[in-house]
């Protein structure tokens, strides 16, 4: 008898521990829609750090006057992970309104039916007026899918003080920049001349942008991945050389441990490579600590002094889901959104800090700003190569940052491109 | 991070099996002399007619709705071509034994199969190991330091997954960890910058640290429960037969406690085979995909990847192989039965 209930014990430990194998998905919560008496609400996802709380605060509050009985629900996301987090929403019934979505990912959610297609509205956003550089990330096969909102690249941020005490000054090409880190390590053993942690593979991508060659590459109709290419390995050499003046670790990107919050503020970093919002992180907290940031900033140094280096020109777009139930609402608030005045609004709040979708509403930043140096390096901004499967290479285990880890750590870079290779064609031409 | 989501979503099955099988100590593990003693009164009073099976109804319905349906859906999408573009679209198409064929041909899901077992059999192992010495010694400990270390158990058992790993990771940390602090101190060099969760193995290393350390005081606590069931009278009669203590162990204790030991063990097989949280928010599989065991690579080619058809065949094989080893348990408890 009791051997039958120990058995029977056994069987529903079993049962209970087996329910957990079965995968569980955490749904996306979506936003409740009040339906109620002509009550309507609009739900709009944006990213963590892309939309300063008054910029949002102004339009919304403009589109709910001259919208009576809408309200806007802003729910902010997380970067990590969010693929899974749009794929999900994006099935449901009530899918988010309106989506930030980057710019290497908009084509995939375009191509797989989630997103509105806008190409009948493109008067009424202005397509006329975007940059050329920032169209191609919105739009699939001559279709409009989502409408670009601002683009940002990377510029090298640095200490004032260390640069002085070194007698190191804003270097205009690779050689310099070389030259200036050395100089920096000689002044002062003890602090790194640069942060570069070993999987910052948009820095990587614009040192292969330089040598010419490319992420991926079409050929015929399938993709190849271009990273065992001769063009890869003196790319990803220099990067070698570049991060041996750094003591960050070879196998994490520049979010783990972020290295604008956690690893700038404790000192002995004499410059690092990062975004505008990672450069204002950082002053945040070095200030929050009781001290001063005195940060200088430059554009990536190109091979040659007459052209920047090549920048990933990071950026998202603004999309609205398929399954919207309030599409034409979503579109409405989309044109004011992206607007040439919502993006003048956007500039200013950002201090200029961004590429809008608009030269002309262009913010000029101020002089000695993150900005001034990020935007003279955008005429060599470039985007990942635009296609559906692009998402996919992005996505976690990415095969781009083993490759990195794998050279830094000494691997031949041939034969790790070679690998990395296969699995971005797989993931590619899936 | 998802992974807080993830962690709380399985962090409740997890001790499950604690739960059960503390239920299985209500009632003292038998030991055969004391059980042919007693009078069967359990009997006489069981209820008749239809009260035993309303009894059970609930249980057998909630297990239905929150484990057989889902059970059910996840083999008919393990048959799906379900990726991020079917899942938008909301298309189910049919590709048959596809994704299993696919699996079996893959040698990266092999070495992670061999991976899954190797690392479950270490650390229950260790667990089993180190649990029974930790029950022991709370069986000979004084009143007030059995308290002080059921305390610490507990407060171990009781520590959220995410919480723990969390701790791990920043003790094992390359740049601010104590563990290279530590190595330091001591005198060891090349510890300045040692990265911990280099490789696989040293990630998996440090995995199984945290797992062990996180069920042995189920294992202990259990053992402790269990050791009280052995009547004094036998340590007597084996003191007096001038018996070792490694002795007493195998003739008195183990024989006693074998049906505790069996559960225990088998417990332990399911709750590592499937440990999720550990190995996932340790360092989400890597280096290179190189510490993932059968769950995380299920959750990274499901979720990570999107291939939703793919990973639900992943977890099917899954649950098949937790299947096989837990028959071997089921056909030594009925041949048991046979035997009384």
């Amino acid at each position: 008898m009791k051997r039958k209930l120990i058995a029977a014990i056994g069987v529903a430990g079993m049962m209970v521990s087996i329910a957990a194998c079965g995968s569980d998905s955490d749904k996306a919560k979506d936003g409740d829609k009040g339906t109620a008496g002509g009550n309507k609400t609009l739900t709009v996802w944006v990213m963590d750090g892309s939309a300063p709380q008054e910029w949002i605060d102004g339009i919304n509050k403009e589109f709910e006057a001259s919208h009576p009985g809408v309200k806007v629900k802003v729910e902010t996301q997380q970067w990590t992970d969010i693929q899974t987090k749009v794929t999900t929403a994006l099935s449901e019934n009530t899918p988010p309104d309106v989506l930030e979505i980057g710019n290497t990912q908009t084509t995939g959610y375009a191509a797989s039916g989630g997103l509105a297609d806008l190409t009948g509205d493109k008067d009424k956003f202005g397509y006329a007026n975007w940059s050329e550089g920032i169209k191609p990330s919105a739009e699939l096969e001559g279709k409009l899918y989502a409408a670009p909102w601002w683009a940002a690249n990377r510029a090298v941020i640095y200490d004032k003080a260390a640069f002085k005490k070194a007698g190191v000054t804003p270097p205009k090409t690779r050689a310099e920049w070389i030259e200036g880190l050395k100089k920096l390590k000689a002044a002062d053993p003890k602090s790194q001349p640069i942060y570069l942690p070993g999987q910052s593979w948009y820095v990587f991508a614009g040192f292969l942008w330089d040598e010419g060659g490319d992420l991926a590459t079409k050929d015929g109709d399938k993709w190849k991945g271009g990273l065992g290419t001769a063009e890869a390995a003196s790319a990803i050499n220099f990067y070698k050389e570049l991060q041996s003046f750094s003591s960050a670790p070879k196998d994490k990107d520049e979010a783990t441990p972020q290295q604008s919050t956690d690893i700038v503020p404790k000192g002995g970093v004499a410059s690092w490579i990062g975004l505008g919002w990672e450069a204002g992180g950082a002053i945040d907290a070095i200030k929050k600590a009781g001290k001063t940031a005195d940060f200088g900033y430059f554009p990536i140094p190109g091979k040659t002094a007459d052209k920047p280096g090549s920048v990933f020109f990071g950026g998202s777009n603004l999309a609205i889901a398929e399954r919207s139930q309030n599409k034409d609402l979503a579109k409405e608030w989309l044109a004011l959104a992206t607007s040439k005045k919502g993006m003048q609004s956007y500039g200013t709040a950002v201090k200029g800090g961004i590429v809008p979708n608009d030269p002309s509403a262009q913010v000029q930043p101020e002089a000695g700003s993150f900005a001034e140096a990020m935007v003279k390096s955008a005429s060599s901004g470039r985007i990942t190569p635009i296609t559906e499967g692009w998402a996919n290479v992005e996505t976690e285990p990415n095969p781009i940052k083993g490759y990195m880890t794998k050279v830094l750590k000494g691997e031949d870079p041939k034969k790790a491109g070679e690998e990395a290779d296969k699995v971005i064609a797989e993931r590619l031409n899936q | 991070m998802t992974v807080d989501s993830q962690g709380t979503a399985s962090a409740a099955p997890q001790d499950a099996p604690g739960r059960a099988a503390g239920k299985s100590q209500t009632p003292p593990p038998p030991s055969g002399a004391k059980e042919s003693l007693r009078p069967p009164r359990g009997r006489r009073s069981l209820p008749s007619g239809l009260l035993p099976y309303l009894l059970v109804t609930p249980a057998l319905l909630s297990m239905a709705v929150l484990l057989l349906y889902p059970l059910i859906r996840n083999v008919i999408l393990s048959f799906q071509g379900v990726n991020k573009r079917e899942m938008i679209r909301r298309e189910t198409p049919w590709v048959g034994f596809e994704n299993y064929t696919k699996l079996l041909g893959d040698p990266d899901f092999w070495s992670v199969v061999v991976r899954s077992l190797v690392v479950t059999a270490v650390n229950v192992a260790l667990v089993m190991l180190i649990g029974t010495l930790v029950g022991m010694l709370l069986n000979r400990l004084g009143k007030k330091m059995r308290l002080v270390l059921s305390l610490a158990l507990m407060f171990a058992w009781a520590m959220p997954i995410v919480a723990s790993v969390t701790v791990f990771r920043w003790l094992f940390d390359e740049q601010f960890g104590v563990a290279n602090w530590v190595m330091r101190s001591i005198g060891f060099s090349g510890y300045e910058q040692h990265n911990w969760f280099e490789t696989g193995f040293s990630t998996l290393v440090i995995v199984t640290i945290l797992l062990v350390w996180g069920s042995i005081p189920f294992v202990a606590l259990n053992m402790y429960a269990a050791l009280t069931t052995v009547g004094t009278e036998l340590y007597e009669a084996a003191k007096m037969d001038g018996a070792s203590g490694w002795r007493t162990f195998w003739s008195v204790v183990f024989p006693n406690l074998k049906p505790f030991f069996m559960i225990t063990t088998f417990l332990e097989i399911i709750w590592i085979f499937k440990a999720f949280t550990q190995v996932y928010a340790m360092n989400q599989g890597g280096p290179d995909r190189s510490s993932e065991t059968l769950p995380v690579f299920a959750y990274i080619e499901g979720m990570g990847q999107q291939h939703y058809g793919l990973a639900a065949a992943i977890s099917i094989l899954t649950i098949v192989m937790l299947l096989v080893a837990m028959s071997f348990y089921f056909r030594l408890i009925l041949k048991q039965e046979d035997e009384q």
